[in-house]
């Protein structure tokens, strides 16, 4: 008999009929009786005093029910951290970027409250801003915080070994910068909220959400209400990549204009609402030094990195140390100095991002193949002998329990005909690699951990109920399958009420990879509590000890002899009639250091266990336009074990698309001062499907220890090593190892003509 | 709004008559959105570059968010919801779910009508073909492979 019936296999997923059919509904698609549209009025300005403002006007025009300003949300500050509280859901005193929420309406269709926004006459007084790392760090520059001299919002500073005398001892060190302006997410779908109140106080709330839990408890501070009265619903979500994460000023303000007017609001971004106010991916300067010994071995490395966060701090301790713990858990380094800073400039927030840290990533890897040439040594020899083995220890004390990196670059290489090709190709004609390492989780205090409910109906069908959000990846399925396997059930058999806060326990949500390893274990855990009940009452029937029993194909049979079978609708029916609980729970609260926090102690289990991956790009430059050809990609990870290998492989796919293609060849936001002039798919070149390479996908498995089945994440370590294989690509075909990212055609053509006039030696 | 006034719009949608009073600067999205509840059809930049809003318009895929309601009047609009047939999804949509074309789904009503048009039009379209007409419609999640070999595979079935 086969090991598993559903774990492992292509499966169709639950999710993907209702949106083939339209039936899915998103924020945007909700419509509740009386429902109200609500708009919202930003700041024009960059950095400005808000003088005063006044609303008679707005409040007089037929049709408007309500307007919001800060008067009403009292001033209160929202902060991922109780260090990091600094921005209010609507300004009291200033604006700090152009797009800042300064008040609101709710009118009884689109036209009116577009026409109230434009009679509210708010008075500012501006204020110089700044809108470069440099110019906010720059003597005397205008701050945008109090409590952040310098405009230094974060810095984030680690120490390992001893770097000076590891550079002293290396047999050749080298130092490079390297620079990415932002990005962007552009999910398909642009940010919504729905809300309405009931006459007992209770808050019903949808919006797109990378965990319902991390949502509703702001929205209960704010609006001073407990917990078991903000109820953030389930509903289908159009994308997220990081960008969904914390509570919204649009959600603030959607429950506010709700409790005000007692009707259902509803606020639909614009695209361009959706790529200026909500989040965007940090710029950065990554002045990178590392030192190697005579066969490539990083002796000692030393980082520097600015990182543009915007105007408020968001994820900001997160942001500034993520770039730099993906690459010390990919490649091994003894003595490591780490110096992150994160800088407020008067422009839009920005938070996590799916590919975060291009600038970073890039250099870390470039600066490899730069090494690597100066010794002869070929890229793909430099990775494997500064590769992350099972059983190693980061510098920051995460002990690594499976990596299967070695084997990821390993089979890419092959797959990718690396040797064959690498040093060999004709004129601009390019290979390149990039490789790097993901969390599933970090620790995240009291939502560190998922819990997990399985109700049975008497005909033997379950319901599971876990706060696990599916933000289009694939979750949902995920349940299914790991409830179906250890119930032995059928797909069929299972329904799911998830990502709804008022029914859902505890879950971190959908945040830094953590739902297959953390929600995943708590749902196979609540499976196997109810499978262990009835067993029980099987076991006792057959007169077998509980392990001598399977359950598979809606039967529980004795595993020697599956003739001895009972079905499990009969074995639900006898503990119906027996008065014995058949409900299960499960909960998984992951092994991490609770002691670890970001600023303060950036040592210690991080995560419990890591992805690794290995992108592999061939590329052919054009010489007169500077075009880029991709010619094909492959892409590795170690996922622990693919629970579903089509979900994976669409993982890697899409990630190679983000990371890659668009993150190294067309993706960057262009400005004039703090205003985005490309905030929409017009300007900003998401790659289509005529740009997108051939991808060979190849999925590694390494069997993580504790992870559900041995799995751990789906392919945020392709995402994440998309860009530097790209780069590696670029490089090797022009001759040029790039330092600023995205490499456009611009940049090709500089790059060719300083080289054949000898300015630029490589 | 006041110089411009509301005028009876008749809509066939999905072989269906409707009726709706509206501005003659609606669009067609605003139409079969907010008047017909048909929320299949999505929006997502609101200016003709992503295809999310696509439907057909007498079997041609158009972009809803550009054109307006008042100028389709008498001709045949198809929208998502108008392609299964009865309980049963129709094979592009059959395709799409079978292989793992849809993620977070928000893109894939514009993509799968501007794949039925495709085929509808080039039953066996070649694989640059396939890419190039569906180069209309982004989808951020999939990185197209998988899109790509959904229609593949009913091309597949048209040779």
């Amino acid at each position: 008999m086969e090991k598993f019936s559903y774990i492992g296999k292509d499966m169709k997923r639950i999710d993907t009929a209702s949106k083939s059919t339209g039936e899915a509904l998103f924020a945007a698609d909700l419509a509740l009786p009386r429902m109200l549209v609500g708009k919202i009025l930003r700041s024009p300005h960059a950095h400005a005093r808000i003088v005063a403002i006044d609303a008679s006007r707005a409040e007089k025009l037929p049709g408007v029910k309500a307007v919001l300003t800060a008067r009403d949300t009292c001033g209160d500050k929202w902060g991922v951290f109780k260090y990091t509280q600094d921005q209010q859901f609507l300004p009291t005193e200033k604006v700090r970027y152009v797009g800042e929420e300064v008040a609101a309406v709710a009118a009884v269709d689109e036209d009116t409250a577009l026409e109230a926004l434009s009679l509210i006459d708010v008075a500012y007084e501006p204020l110089p801003a700044v809108f470069t790392i440099e110019d906010a760090l720059s003597p005397g520059a205008p701050q945008l915080h109090d409590v952040y001299p310098n405009n230094i919002n974060i810095h984030v500073h680690i120490n390992v070994g001893d770097v000076e005398k590891g550079f002293a001892g290396s047999h050749l060190v080298r130092e490079d910068t390297f620079a990415a302006p932002e990005d962007s997410y552009f999910q398909g779908e642009p940010y919504a909220v729905a809300a309405q109140f009931d006459h007992a106080g209770n808050l019903e709330i949808w919006m797109p959400n990378a965990g319902p839990h991390l949502k509703s408890k702001p929205l209960s501070n704010v609006l001073k209400i407990p917990l078991n009265k903000v109820r953030v619903r389930k509903i289908t979500i159009g994308g997220a990549f990081g960008g969904r994460s914390e509570i919204s000023p649009a959600d603030v303000i959607c429950a506010f204009l709700a409790k005000k007017t007692q009707r259902p609001v509803k606020i639909v971004y614009t695209r361009e609402e959706n790529t200026v106010c909500t989040r965007q991916a940090h710029s950065m300067i990554a002045r990178i030094k590392t030192g190697v010994d005579r066969e490539g071995r990083v002796v000692a490395r030393d980082i520097t990195c600015h990182m543009d966060g915007g105007a408020y701090s968001s994820t900001g301790p997160i942001a500034t140390s993520v770039p730099f713990l993906c690459m010390e858990q990919a490649y091994r380094m003894e003595n490591v100095r780490y110096n992150g800073y994160r800088v407020l400039t008067n422009k839009p927030i920005r938070g996590m991002f799916r590919t975060h840290g291009r600038a970073f990533a890039c250099g870390v890897d470039i600066q490899l193949d730069r090494l690597g040439e100066a010794l002869g040594i070929d890229p793909l020899t430099m990775r494997l002998r500064n590769a992350r083995q099972t059983g190693d220890t980061t510098p920051t004390k995460s002990y690594v329990a499976s990596c299967g990196l070695t084997e990821t670059i390993e089979k890419t290489a092959k797959r990718s005909r690396w040797a064959e090709k690498f040093g060999k190709l004709p004129p601009y004609h390019g290979i390149g690699i990039g490789c790097n390492s993901v969390q599933t989780g970090f620790p995240m205090g009291i939502r560190g951990g998922s819990q997990a409910f399985i109700k049975l109906n008497e005909d033997g069908g379950v319901t599971v109920i876990t706060g696990i959000v599916d933000n289009g990846q694939g979750n949902d399925h995920m349940i299914v399958q790991i409830a179906a396997e250890e119930l032995g059930l059928t797909p069929d058999d299972i329904q799911l009420i998830t990502a709804d806060t008022e029914v859902t326990p505890s879950d971190p949500g959908s945040y830094s990879m953590c739902e297959t390893f953390i929600g995943g274990n708590a749902v196979r855990l609540a499976a196997q509590d109810v499978k262990k009940k009835l067993f029980r009452i099987v076991a006792e029937e057959f007169g077998v000890g509980e392990e001598d029993l399977s359950a598979k194909n809606r039967k529980i049979f004795v595993t020697k002899n599956p003739e001895q079978s009972i079905s499990i609708t009969k074995a639900v029916r006898m503990a119906l009639t027996r008065n014995e609980s058949i409900s299960g729970e499960g909960s998984y609260w992951p092994n991490v250091d609770w002691k670890r926090e970001w600023v303060k102690n950036p040592y210690g289990q991080l995560s419990e266990t890591f992805s690794f991956g290995t992108v592999i790009c061939e590329v052919k430059v054009d010489p007169e336009t500077g075009q880029v050809e991709v010619l094909e990609v492959t892409a590795s990870q170690d996922v622990g074990y693919a629970l579903n290998p089509k979900v994976i492989e669409g993982q890697f796919e899409g990630g190679v698309a983000m990371g890659g293609q668009g993150g190294m060849l067309t993706e960057y936001l262009q400005w004039h001062e703090g205003r985005v002039l490309t905030p929409t798919q017009l300007g900003y070149l998401v790659p289509l499907a005529i740009d997108m390479p051939k991808i060979n996908d190849i999925i590694v498995e390494t069997i993580d220890p504790k992870g559900p089945y041995g799995a751990k994440e789906a392919g945020m370590s392709v995402a994440m090593s998309a860009a530097q294989a790209y780069c590696g690509a670029i490089s090797n075909a022009v001759g040029i190892y790039f330092h600023e990212y995205p490499i456009t055609p611009d940049k090709i053509l500089k790059a060719i003509e300083e080289k054949k006039k000898g300015d630029r030696k490589e | 709004m006041s110089e411009m006034k509301k005028t009876a719009i008749t809509l066939n949608v999905n072989n269906e008559t409707h009726d709706i009073i509206a501005y003659p600067n609606k669009t067609l999205l605003e139409a079969l959105r907010d008047d017909l509840r048909l929320t299949g059809t999505k929006e997502s930049c609101g200016e003709g570059v992503c295809g999310s809003c696509t439907v057909l318009l007498d079997g041609a895929p158009v972009r809803s968010c550009l054109t307006l309601a008042v100028a389709v009047q008498g001709k045949k609009i198809t929208t998502i919801e108008g392609l299964r047939v009865g309980e049963k999804l129709h094979p592009v949509q059959e395709a799409f779910v079978n292989h793992h074309a849809i993620q977070c789904g928000f893109c894939s009503p514009g993509m799968i009508l501007t794949a039925y048009a495709l085929l509808k039009e080039n039953p066996t379209p070649t694989e640059t073909e396939i890419r190039r007409a569906i180069s209309g419609n982004i989808c951020r999640c999939t990185g197209y492979a998988k899109i790509v070999e959904a229609i593949k595979s009913l091309a597949e079935e048209g040779k």
